[in-house]
C-alpha cells in the first residue's frame, strides 16, 4: 500500500470502555411477551373469537333482556319449536323463548362464574401458595391440612353446599372456590420450593432482603408462565364445572339462565329437534377452546425463552 | 509483620458444618474448623470439589448454620441467634460474590435493581436521585458503564455479569467479602480482568477477602495466606509463599503437583503426586493443628509433627 492511501487512515486511541457497549436493541420483558404472542396469525384469529365472544355474551343478554322465569310465548303454538332462520336465528325452544338469548344469557353467567372462581383461586392460591413454599414451619401443618381438604370428593361438596346456601350465582362461586384455591396453592408452592434456593435468592438473602420481597421480586416474575398456563386450564375448566353442576341441577338455579340446565332441558328433544341441544353444547365447546388456546399461547408468550 | 499484632476481622472457633441426609444420617461437611483472618488480608481458601470449602463460606455467610463452634466478626458472635441489629451490621458489613454469574443474578430484574438492592434494604439513599447516582459509581468502579442500568442480565458476558455481582456487594460498603470462586466460571480470559479488579477494591476500599478456589495457580497470585482443607479438615495453614516453598501435609503436596506448569520443559518433568492417606500416622492419636514455623500450622498427630520438622529441616538446608 502506498503511503497515499495510508493517509486515508488515522490511529484511534483505545478506549475500555467501549467494548462495553451493547449493541442489541433494549429488552423489554412485557412488550417481547405482546410481540411474540402476535407473531402467529392463528393466535390473533383465535383471540379475536374469544374476545369477541365473550364481549358478546356479556353485552347481548343486556338488550335482550331475556328471564328464563318469563315465558311471552308458551300459550302460542305457532311460536314452539321453530328451526333457525333470519327472524329466530337459532330457532326457538319448548316454551317459544328465543333460543339465541337464552344462550347467550347462559354464556354470560358461565363466563362470569368462571372468571371470578379462577380470580378467587388464584389470588388466595398464588399468594397462600407462595408463602407455604417459604415457610418450612407452615408447610409442616399446611400439607396435612392440603391432603384433607383436598380429598373431599368435590361434587359431595358441591351438593351440601348447594342444599345450605341454596342456588344462585354467589353459591356457585362459594362451592368453586371454597377447597379449590388450595390445590393452586399447592401447586405454587412446589414451583417455590423448586427455584427457592437458587443461587440469586441467596444471594438476595446475604443483601438483606426480606422474604416478601423476594417473594414478589424474585419468585414470582419467575412464574408468570407457569401461573398463566393454569389460568388456560382453570378457565375453561370452570366453565365446563357450572355447565356440569348446572346439568346436574346442582349449579345455578331456575331463575338463572344456565347453559348446563338449557342442555339437561333440551336432552330430551334430541330426537325431534337435535339443534336445540347441540347449539348450548356448540357455544360452550367454542367458548372453552377459544379461552384455552389464548390462555396457552399467552403462557408461551410469558415465557422469556421464547422471546429470541 | 507478626501474626499478634495483627488485627483480626474474622475469627472462626471450632465451627462444624453438618447437614441431614436422611433419618438419622448426618454428614459433617466442615470439621472443626479452627483460624482467624486478619484485617487487609486476602485470606484463601483452597481445596478439591466436595472439601468442604463453599461450605464453610456459606456457614460465614449464615446460609448454613454452624453445628458446632461459633464464627466472630470484629469480636461479636455472628453464628447462631444474633439481634436484629447485629443481623443488620452484619449483611452491611459482610458480603458475597458468587461463583457463577448467570446464575446469581435475577434475570427479570434490571441491572439496577440488582445493583440497588441493597440500597433498597437499608434505605442507604436520600433520594431516588442520590440512588441513581450511587447505582452509577458502583457501576462505574467495575469498569461497566451506567448506560447498563436498564439492561437484563442476560445481555451481559460472564464477566460483565461477575461485574455486576462485585458492584452489587461493593455498594454496600462491606469489610469483609466472601468470594466464592469468583472466577471458576469465567472464560480464561477475562479472569486476570476480575482478579485485578478484586485487588484495585481491595486496596481502594481497605476489605477483607476470603477467597475461596481450588485452582492454586489463582490462589498463589491473590493470596496472602492459604488453608488446604481436605475432607472438611483443614490441614495446613500458612502464608502463601510458604505454603508454595515448603508444602508439610501430603495432601498439601499432592495437590501442589497438580498445578500446571507453563513452561513445557518443567511442565513435562512434573511428577504428580497421589495423596495416600495410608502414609499418615495411623495409631488412632487425635490430631490438631500444631505450629511447625511461626505462622505455619499443620494438621497432625505428635508423631507426623516429629516427621514434619524433619521435613522442614530438610526443606530449609536444601532451599536455603
Amino acid at each position: 500500500m502506498d503511503t497515499e492511501n495510508l493517509n486515508l487512515f488515522e490511529f484511534a486511541a483505545f478506549d475500555e470502555l467501549e467494548s462495553e457497549h451493547i449493541a442489541a436493541p433494549r429488552y423489554s420483558y412485557w412488550k417481547s411477551v405482546w410481540r411474540t404472542f402476535f407473531r402467529s396469525k392463528f393466535t390473533v384469529a383465535v383471540s379475536i373469537l374469544m374476545v369477541a365472544l365473550v364481549l358478546f355474551a356479556l353485552i347481548q343478554p343486556l338488550y335482550s333482556g331475556y328471564d328464563p322465569k318469563v315465558a311471552p310465548n308458551i300459550n302460542d303454538p305457532d311460536m314452539k319449536f321453530l328451526t333457525p332462520s333470519a327472524k329466530h336465528i337459532f330457532g326457538t325452544d319448548n316454551i317459544g323463548n328465543e333460543v339465541f338469548d337464552a344462550v347467550w344469557a347462559g354464556a354470560r353467567n358461565s363466563i362470569i362464574v368462571s372468571f371470578a372462581a379462577t380470580g378467587i383461586n388464584m389470588v388466595i392460591g398464588v399468594l397462600v401458595g407462595a408463602v407455604w413454599g417459604f415457610s418450612k414451619k407452615m408447610d409442616k401443618w399446611m400439607i396435612e391440612i392440603y391432603n384433607v381438604i383436598a380429598n373431599i370428593p368435590f361434587l359431595l361438596l358441591a351438593m351440601i353446599l348447594s342444599y345450605v346456601l341454596g342456588a344462585g350465582m354467589c353459591s356457585l362461586i362459594i362451592t368453586m372456590t371454597c377447597t379449590s384455591w388450595i390445590v393452586v396453592a399447592y401447586f405454587i408452592r412446589t414451583q417455590v420450593m423448586i427455584i427457592r434456593d437458587r443461587e440469586y435468592n441467596l444471594a438476595s438473602k446475604c443483601l438483606g432482603t426480606s422474604t416478601w420481597t423476594i417473594i414478589t421480586k424474585n419468585i414470582l416474575p419467575y412464574l408468570v408462565s407457569v401461573i398463566m398456563t393454569y389460568v388456560a386450564r382453570e378457565i375453561p375448566t370452570v366453565i365446563s364445572y357450572e355447565v356440569f353442576l348446572s346439568y346436574l341441577g346442582l349449579g345455578l338455579g331456575a331463575s338463572n339462565a344456565s347453559l348446563g340446565r338449557m342442555i339437561s332441558l333440551y336432552t330430551s328433544f334430541m330426537k325431534g329437534y337435535p339443534h336445540l341441544f347441540w347449539i348450548p353444547v356448540s357455544v360452550v365447546a367454542i367458548l372453552s377452546i377459544s379461552l384455552y388456546i389464548v390462555g396457552q399461547k399467552l403462557a408461551d408468550a410469558t415465557d422469556p425463552r421464547t422471546h429470541m | 509483620m507478626s501474626n499478634e499484632d495483627r488485627e483480626v476481622i474474622l475469627s472462626i472457633k471450632h465451627v462444624d458444618v453438618t447437614f441431614e441426609t436422611g433419618h438419622k444420617k448426618k454428614l459433617v461437611a466442615v470439621k472443626d474448623a479452627n483460624f482467624d483472618i486478619y484485617k487487609g488480608e486476602t485470606f484463601a481458601l483452597v481445596g478439591e470439589s466436595g472439601s468442604g470449602k463453599t461450605t464453610l463460606g456459606r456457614a460465614i455467610m449464615r446460609i448454613n448454620p454452624c453445628s458446632a463452634g461459633e464464627i466472630d466478626f470484629e469480636g461479636k458472635r455472628i453464628s447462631g441467634k444474633i439481634s436484629r441489629e447485629e443481623d443488620r451490621n452484619v449483611v452491611r458489613n459482610i458480603q458475597m460474590i458468587f461463583q457463577d454469574p448467570a446464575a446469581s443474578l435475577n434475570e427479570r430484574a434490571t441491572i439496577e435493581y440488582c445493583v440497588s438492592e441493597g440500597l433498597y434494604n437499608f434505605h442507604l439513599y436520600k433520594d431516588e436521585e442520590d440512588r441513581l447516582a450511587k447505582v452509577d459509581r458502583a457501576l462505574e468502579s467495575v469498569g461497566l458503564l451506567p448506560e447498563h442500568k436498564s439492561r437484563y442480565p442476560h445481555e451481559f458476558s460472564g464477566g460483565q455479569r461477575q461485574r455486576v455481582g462485585i458492584a452489587r456487594a461493593m455498594i454496600m460498603d462491606p469489610k469483609f467479602i466472601v468470594a466464592d470462586e469468583p472466577i471458576s466460571a469465567l472464560d480464561v480470559s477475562i479472569r486476570a480482568q476480575v482478579l485485578n479488579l478484586m485487588n484495585k477494591l481491595k486496596a481502594e476500599r481497605n476489605l477483607t477477602y476470603l477467597f475461596i478456589a481450588h485452582d492454586l495457580s489463582v490462589v498463589r497470585f491473590i493470596a496472602d495466606r492459604i488453608a488446604v482443607i481436605h475432607l472438611g479438615e483443614i490441614v495446613e495453614i500458612a502464608e502463601s509463599e510458604t505454603l508454595f516453598k515448603y508444602p508439610m501435609h501430603p495432601y498439601t503436596t499432592s495437590l501442589l503437583s497438580a498445578v500446571p506448569m507453563p513452561d513445557p520443559v518443567v511442565e513435562k518433568t512434573r511428577k504428580h503426586i497421589v495423596y495416600d492417606p495410608s502414609v499418615l500416622d495411623q495409631s488412632g492419636e487425635k490430631r490438631e493443628m500444631r505450629e511447625i514455623r511461626p505462622g505455619h500450622f499443620v494438621f497432625c498427630t505428635s508423631k507426623e509433627f516429629e516427621g514434619y520438622e524433619a521435613k522442614m529441616a530438610q526443606m530449609e538446608q536444601e532451599k536455603g
